[in-house]
Formats: C-alpha cells, structure tokens, sequence
C-alpha cells in the first residue's frame, strides 16, 4: 500500500478533526477525499504531508512508519489549495526549489525544470514572476514544482477551487492525463462532487471526522451505503421506512435516482410541482401521495415537454433499482 | 416634475457656504491643492528649508570674539571634516558602533519578531506585542539612566557575571552599544514582525514539503521575502545610532561619537558653521545607505 | 520651470536674510552707566544656573525670590540653563533682564557687549561683599564692575579612601600618576578643563613659563593638551552633571578626579570618599550676576541684584547650591557648620583657587609679545584630547 492510515485521531483542542480514521490508499492510484468543509478531509492530508501530527494512530507511506516525521522527510509533496509559489523567485526557480534543496547540479537541475514545466505547459514562462501569472498559470506551476522531485505521491489540496468553471475542467483532463502519465498516487481533496467522481479510481466521502464510504465513483453512485453518501453524491430521492412501505412495501430506509424514475403511461398517479430545464435534460419535482420525488428525464423525450406545472403525471419506479440505506 | 424641482430647488437656501462648496466639488484639482496644503506648508518651510539652512550655515563662519555667526563664504569647515584627524575618527567609531548595534539588533529581532508572527498563539503574540512596546513609553533618558545602572561596578550586569569569571563591560563603548542596541530593538522588531505577518504560513510548509530542512527554509524563503524589512528595521537601527550623543554620554565613558562633536560645536563651542558642517557627516552616510537600498524595496516598508 | 526656480530661490534669499539679520541684530554696542534708579517695572526675567533663583516651586521650604516680590514688586520669571555656553546663546536672545554668569562666560558677554556696567553705588549689599571677590578680571574690565558676586568655589579633588592609598595631596594623583587608576579616573567634561592642567603644570614644570591658567600662548597650550591627552587613557568617564559623578563614585566607578563640594556633602554616608584642596591649588567659579545691556526692566534688574548680596538672601541661595557666600553676614543665617565646610570669607583658601575665566587672545596674564589661545582653540583642543 502506498499510504496506509491506521487509527488516526487529530484533535484541536476540544475540537475532533479527525476521529479513529482508517484508510488505505494503493499505488498509482487516483484517490480522492470528499466531503464538505470541515469533514476532516484536508487535514488527513496534512497529515499525510507531515503538516500536522496525529493526537493518535499511525501513518504509513510504503510500508515505512512516518507518522511523526517532519515534512522534509516524507517522499510525498503537496499542490497546496492558493499555491503557496514563492513570490521572491520566478517561475523556473520555483520548480527547481526542490531540487535545488537536494542539492541537485546546476544543470541539471535547470533541465529537470524545465521538462516539468513542459509537462505543463508553461515552458515559455520561466521567467516571469508568480504575480505576472493568471491563477491556471500558477497552478500550473504548482503542479510542476511538486512533480519535479518525482514524488511516489502527490498531494493537492482543492487545487482547482480557485479557478473559474471552464479553466477546471480543462485542469481536470490534464490532471487525469498527468497522473496516468506519471504512475504515481494521486490524493485529491474536494468538495465539489462531479470533479471527484469524474477523476477518481476511488472516492472516500468524509463526514464529520469519519469516513462515511469508499468506494469507486460508480459504486458510490449505484450503491450508496448511507443517506449522507446518497445525498452528498449527485441527486436522491431518500424516503424513511414509513415512505418506503407505503411506495414499495420496504420497511427500510432507501433512495432512488431521479433519473430511475420513469414517467409515463403507467404507475402511480403524480402532481407535477415544478419542472427545471437543464439543457440535457428535464427535472420535474413531484407530489407523490404525501411524498416529494425528483425526477430527471432525457430532453429528448417528446412526451416530457407535455408535462406542465400542476398537470398530473404517472410515475413508475422500479424496486430493482431501489437502493437500502444503513 | 417641473414644480415639484423648483420647490426643492427653493428650499435650499444659496449660502455662500454652500456655493464655495459647490464650487470646489466641481474643481477637484482645486480641492485637492487646499486640503495638500498644511502638509506641503509644514514640509516644505519646517523641514526642508530648515535643513537647507543648516547645509547653508556649514559654508558660514563665526566672529571668534564674539561668537555670532558671520556669513562670510567658505569652505573651511567642511575642509576640516577631511583633513583633521579627530573628525575621520569619530565618524569611524561612529559608524562602527551604529553597524555593531544595527546587526545585533537585527539577530535579536529576527527571533523574537519570528516567535511572535509564526508560532506564538494571539494571547501569546499580544502579551509580546506589548512587551516590546512598552519601553517605547519610558523615557529615553529613564532608560539610558537604567543602563548606567545595570552596567556600573555594583549593578546587575556584574552581579550576574561575577560568579562566571567576568566583569561588566563598564561605561565604554561597548556598553553604549548594549544600551543603544536595547534602545532601538522595538524599531527593529515592527518592521521584521510587519514582514512576517505578509508572509503566508502555507510557502513555510510548501519549502518544507519540497525537502527543505527548517534552517534552509528560513534562509532561502523566509530571508529573502522579509529583507526589505529587515533593511526597514536596520535604516531606524543605524540612523538612530548614528545621531545619538545622550547614550554615549551617560553609559559610553569617556567617549564620544558624533554627535557628541556637534553637540560641543553647537553647545559649548557656540560654533554653528561647525556643527552644520559635522552634521552633513551622518546626512551623507544616511544618503549612501537609502541609496544602496533604495533597489530592495525596503523604503516601502518604512 | 523657470518661475518655479526663481521662486525657490526667493525663498532661500528670504530666509538668508532674516537669518543675517538676527545675527547683526545680537551685537550691539555697550550700553551705559545708570545713573540713579527709577521706578521698579514690576516685572523681572533672569537667567542663571538652577538653584540660584528658588521660588518654592521646587521645594516650599527653599524659597528667597517670594519675599523678593514682596518687597520690590518685581515679578521674576526664571529660566535655569545647564552650560555657560547655553547660558551665552539664551542671554543672546535679549529676553532677559540680568544673568547669572561664571567667569568663562562673563567675559564673553562683555566683550560681545551684552551686559552693561553696573554703578555699585545703586547696588547698598556690594560693601559688604568680601573684598577678594571685588575687581577681578572676570567681573571687571577696564575699572568698570560689570557682575557682583552670587557665590564661588573651588573645583577639588575627591577620592575613594579605600582605593587611593596614600592619601593623596596632589593633583599628580590624576595626571602623572593616574595610570595607578586606570579606567577609574574622572574629570570635568569641559574645554575649561584644560586649565587644571595648566595649573598643574604651573607648579610642576616652571619652564613653560605658565603664570595664568587661563593665559596660555601656543607652546603651553600643547603642553596641556599633550598631558591631558595622556589622562585620557586613564580616564573612565567625564562628568558634567553632578548626579552622574556622584553616583560612579558611589559604584567605585570612578575613584578618584575633579568634583565639587556639593557632590561631596551629597554623597551617601557609605560611600568612602573625601575631598581635598591639593597643594597646587585648584580651580573654581566665582559667579557673577550681570545686567543686560538693553534690559526693559533695569530697576528692577539693580533691585535683584541689591537683593541677592543681602546677607540672608545670599546665604539661602549658596547653602542650597552648595557654594561659599560672598558675605561674611550671611554665615549667621546659614546652617551652623556651612561656612566652615565652604571655607567662606578665608583669604587664603580663595587665594589658591583659579577662577574660571574665559581664555582670550589678549593674554589674561599680562604678556604683550605673544598671542593667546582663546576660548574656541580651547573648545577644538577639549575635541581632540577625548578623541
């Protein structure tokens, strides 16, 4: 395993950051942490990256013990969330930092510079200072700085929070596209959902301090172990047991999908609420005996657009694709 | 509309208050001289004029008799600054004492400024705050008196060094450099304190994350981020010292500096060409210094 | 551009002349004699060292200028100086009615002619002024009295008894042999300094010809320069505020210099320290309170002057300085002892004491053929012996 977290607890005073957290991370793997702020998220990767040290339990990465290592000692590096690009060096000089404090030659130093700055496409401004940069830019640099001393794990902290919403998706390509080329672990810290699920091999939802699942992007999505996964990872229709019995005769809570829900000829009789164009697709909010069900139909369905605010619809929803929650 | 504006327009009565107003929110460059005023008044008369009179004096003479200055041309005065002996030597001592408290003061700051900024909690960081203001308050003369105190042959200085072997260093020069580097510490601290507050703590873990040891840290990323203030911090240090004559007289024993020698020139010698000539010593010294640092920055974080 | 230099310029000739001005307006010609006194003004400006014009405001209990005002109705506004030079750059100002003025700077007033001669019979208290104080050269000039007497006394030598063994009785103790005392030497901080070298070298090296401390020609001068530049080594530190002496001798950071008997009554009980005359004699003050030459309130002025000699007065104020009174009357208002302690009214003692006189070119010993070092030589020299 390329980290192993076992039993890590950080406390800021009365405040619990993280509580008994177990994780396993492998190698070349695209890992991210999700969850909304102050779910304990960025500070397990503080912990990783030596920033913070645990109140308890231990931290492995390769199999060596370095939980209360110094930064400078762990072979992991970190894309900090505003950059973190010193202002007093330009471009080239910030990715060569790392090398430069390994002593590495003159030389070579400047080419293995340059090459990560290729990598990311910023080869045509080694000169310029960070302030001279947009923020894609910097974060590109960032990105080079860190993987010039050829980490077997890279960190990034919320690297693309900062940047505007077409900039981050073009990011998250060439991240993808970086670390397949690399080969090495990548742990990502988020909140935003599709990013997560759009890049990672793995996803773990934090809440509170804990891990609420891990899983693939696909397994969380099909498979939500909990309502706050269910929830926190695209849209769900969640019903308590009382709603459940009444739809489907479950005693037990469960969720389904907007997009699972077919409207139709057939079903249970609906009152449309309201209904939201999304370009792709159709959302309808509708009134389910006492119940609210969201429903997401392809806009190309002729019949959708017939469906008007306070008409009366037949829903149909299928058991199998009805998800128990814990 | 037309009536209802007109009534509005004749409530307001046209004082001459209010069209002087009006005039000037119509002139903005106008106003903009009137309120620039004072201030350009104050610099340009007090200060400027007044240091430009002190330059004049130095090229005047005095009547040896009676001691009132003449305005006879010359050059003599400041001819003496090169070719006397004494004036070279105390210019020295002078510079070599401002230079010895400068870069004391800047290794003492530099420490407890770092404390304050980076690692102290706030309650921590206020109680310090405080404590480095707080000798601000006294006196200048309160301190140096203090000083002379701590640093003579029953103070606290060789009650603490005795038992160790060693004696305090007494009223010489090296205690006027322990007193006035004390004097100035708090103008150095600010500056370098004001310095770290700008730098983010995340480049201290990002140095640290790429390898960098704690001591490499701070001399490749903190130092080089933070020198113009230090320079800040070390133009109050070395000016401060450069002009004193009241520290050196009470704990400096039987040396001068000087300002000592300006002050004899304006006090006892009654010679004011001389001491404005004297004076024009640490004015030039002051000048290649901002001059030679003027490139870093530092004199925006003054 | 152009008008903004000429403007500049204006602005610098302006200032030049208002700055000419106000050093012509400084000197002006002697004024003369008073003939008889009018009327007092009611109101009074002085200038003297602190504590030779207490209004109570210091100490409620030390107080002769009230019963002044009372007497006279001449409100005194007093300002203390700390130097003869700045008491020489205040009184230049013309702010003030009457100064109080050693004999390094009373010359230099009246030859700037800023103080005018004083007609004594105006003045009943100058009778009985002791003799010995009366038509010197620091108070007199071509035989008019320009200063009568407010107080005088000798610059002595104080040592740490335990330290400085044998007892000294010289000044040698702190030229020829200070290297004994290396570091712990003291000596006044002032050009007229070079005076207790002279007279040192009066009696020890005959040769230079030295027959006035205060008239020395280039060759003495240096003699004096060359000895004190020796002391210099010695030397811990030099004083010039009385407090600051009194508490090196009180640490035993000085052992052993120049000091006034004021510092010596002040001295705690402790402190193992006493004071002599040494044989050579020594320096001292004798001061002199003068009437300005354009002094807006001169009868008032002559009534101070009057009223300072006054032997209560006069007693009051040299017992809180802490110097000898010029009146042998005023011993009985003084505390019982304080007389004695200052040697008041003893020719003897006055006789070996040199009173700070301001060093003119005109040589003050009478020699005709050569030059003497003035004042500023003295100043340039004093600069050159701290180093």
């Amino acid at each position: 395993m390329a980290i192993s977290i076992r039993g890590v607890s950080k406390k800021f005073g009365d405040f619990t950051a993280v509580d008994q957290l177990n994780l396993e991370i492998g190698s070349g793997e695209f890992f991210s942490m999700l969850g909304p702020s102050g779910s304990g998220k960025t500070t397990v990767l503080r912990l990783i990256a030596g920033f913070d040290l645990p109140t308890a339990g231990t931290i492995s990465l390769d199999g060596e013990d370095v939980t209360n290592k110094a930064p400078f000692d762990r072979n992991v590096n970190t894309v900090f969330q505003d950059y973190a690009l010193f202002p007093h060096l330009n471009v080239i000089e910030n990715v060569e930092y790392g090398l430069r404090v390994r002593k590495v030659g003159r030389e070579e130093r400047r080419a293995r510079a340059l090459a990560a700055l290729e990598k990311v496409h910023l080869a045509d401004f080694a000169e310029r200072k960070p302030a001279q940069l947009s923020g894609g830019q910097r974060q590109r640099v960032a990105l080079a700085r860190a993987i010039v001393v050829e980490p077997k794990i890279l960190l990034l902290d919320e690297p693309l929070g900062a940047l505007d919403l077409k900039l981050r998706e073009s990011m998250q390509i060439e991240l993808k596209e970086l670390q397949r080329d690399l080969g090495i672990t990548f742990v990502f810290v988020t909140h935003d959902q599709d990013e997560a699920l759009t890049l990672s091999d793995r996803i773990a939802i934090f809440n509170q301090g804990k891990i609420e699942q891990i899983g693939t992007p696909h397994e969380l999505y099909e498979k939500p172990a909990t309502e706050f996964v269910a929830r926190f990872v695209g849209t769900a229709n969640v019903f308590t047991a009382a709603q459940s019995q009444n739809l489907f005769g479950v005693n037990k809570k469960t969720m389904i999908r907007p997009e699972q829900i077919e409207l139709g000829a057939t079903g249970q009789e609906a009152t449309v609420m309201e209904s939201i164009y999304l370009g792709s697709s159709i959302r309808f909010i509708l009134k389910l005996a006492d119940t609210q069900v969201i429903a997401e139909v392809s806009a190309s369905d002729e019949n959708a657009k017939t469906y008007r605010r306070n008409s009366t619809v037949k829903v149909n929803m299928s058991k199998t694709d009805l998800v128990e929650l814990d | 509309m037309t009536s209802n504006s007109s009534v509005a327009g004749a409530a307001i009565a046209v004082t001459p208050a209010r069209r002087v107003s009006s005039y000037l929110y119509n002139h903005a460059k106008l106003r903009l001289r009137l309120l620039i005023a004072a201030p350009v008044f104050w610099l340009g008369l007090v200060y400027i004029a007044s240091l430009l009179m002190l330059l004049i004096t130095a090229f005047w003479s005095i009547d040896e008799f009676t001691g009132n200055t003449k305005v006879i041309w010359n050059f003599d005065n400041v001819t003496s600054l090169f070719t006397d002996a004494l004036y070279s030597t105390v210019t020295l001592r002078t510079i070599g004492i401002a230079l010895g408290v400068t870069v004391v003061d800047i290794l003492l700051a530099l420490p407890i400024a770092f404390f304050m900024s980076k690692v102290a909690g706030p309650k921590v960081r206020n109680i310090l705050a405080i404590s480095v203001l707080l000798p601000l308050w006294a006196s200048y003369l309160v301190k140096a008196y203090a000083w002379r105190s701590v640093l003579s042959n029953k103070g606290v200085l060789q009650w603490i060094l005795e038992p160790l072997g060693l004696n305090t260093p007494g009223y010489s020069l090296f205690g006027a450099a322990i007193t006035l580097g004390y004097m100035w510490l708090p103008y150095v601290i600010l500056p370098i304190f004001g310095g770290l507050e700008k730098v983010p703590g995340n480049l201290l873990e990002a140095s640290s994350d790429l390898g960098a040891k704690t001591f490499t840290t701070i001399r490749r990323v903190i130092l080089p981020i933070i020198l113009p203030s230090i320079i800040a911090g070390s133009i109050f240090a070395f000016s401060l010292t450069l002009g004193d004559y009241i520290t050196i007289n009470i704990v400096g024993g039987a040396n001068q500096m000087l300002g000592n020698l300006i002050y004899t020139n304006v006090g006892t010698a009654n010679n004011l060409p001389m001491a404005a000539a004297l004076a024009l010593i640490p004015i030039a010294i002051m000048f290649v210094y901002l001059g030679s640092v003027r490139r870093t920055g530092a004199l925006n974080n003054l | 551009m152009k008008l903004k230099k000429v403007k500049a310029l204006a602005v610098v000739a302006a200032l030049s002349i208002a700055l000419t001005g106000c050093a012509a307006g400084a000197s002006n010609t002697a004024g003369t004699m008073l003939d008889k006194l009018g009327a007092n003004e009611k109101s009074l400006t002085l200038l003297g060292w602190p504590g030779y014009a207490e209004d109570g405001s210091n100490d409620p209990k030390v107080d002769w200028v009230t019963p002044f005002e009372k007497e006279t109705g001449c409100q005194v506004t007093f300002k203390p100086y700390g130097t003869s030079d700045e008491a020489l750059s205040l009184f230049k100002t013309g702010q003030y009615d009457a100064i109080a003025a050693s004999g390094d700077a009373t010359l230099r007033l009246i030859a700037g002619g800023s103080v005018q001669p004083l007609n004594t019979k105006l003045i009943p208290s100058y009778t009985g002024v002791y003799s010995f104080l009366k038509n010197r050269n620091w108070n007199t000039v071509d035989g008019k009295t320009y200063g009568v007497p407010h107080g005088y006394g000798a610059n002595l030598l104080m040592y740490n008894t335990k330290v400085v063994t044998p007892a000294p009785t010289s000044w040698s103790v702190v030229f020829d042999g200070a290297s004994k005392y290396k570091g712990k030497v003291t000596a006044y901080d002032s050009p007229i300094y070079i005076a207790d070298a002279a007279l040192y070298l009066m009696k020890h090296q005959p040769a230079l010809g030295i027959k006035n401390p205060y008239a020395l020609d280039d060759k003495q001068l240096a003699a004096a320069v060359t000895l004190l530049k020796a002391q210099r080594a010695n030397v811990g530190e030099y004083w010039s505020d009385y407090l600051k002496s009194i508490q090196s001798f009180e640490t035993g950071n000085s052992v052993v210099g120049t000091t006034w008997q004021v510092i010596k009554n002040s001295m705690s009980a402790k402190a193992t320290v006493d004071a002599i005359l040494p044989t050579e004699g020594a320096t001292g003050w004798s001061d002199s309170w003068m009437i300005a030459s354009n002094a807006k309130h001169v009868n008032c002025a002559y009534q101070w002057l009057s009223y300072i000699d006054t032997p209560k007065a006069n007693a009051a104020a040299t017992e809180y300085f802490g110097e000898a009174p010029v009146t042998s009357d005023a011993c009985q208002y003084a505390s019982a002892g304080f007389c004695d302690t200052y040697h008041a009214g003893d020719a003897n003692y006055a006789a070996q004491i040199w009173y700070w006189t301001t060093p003119i070119s005109k040589c003050l010993d009478g020699r005709t053929d050569v030059k003497c070092t003035d004042y500023s030589a003295w100043t340039k020299a004093w600069q050159d012996i701290k180093g």
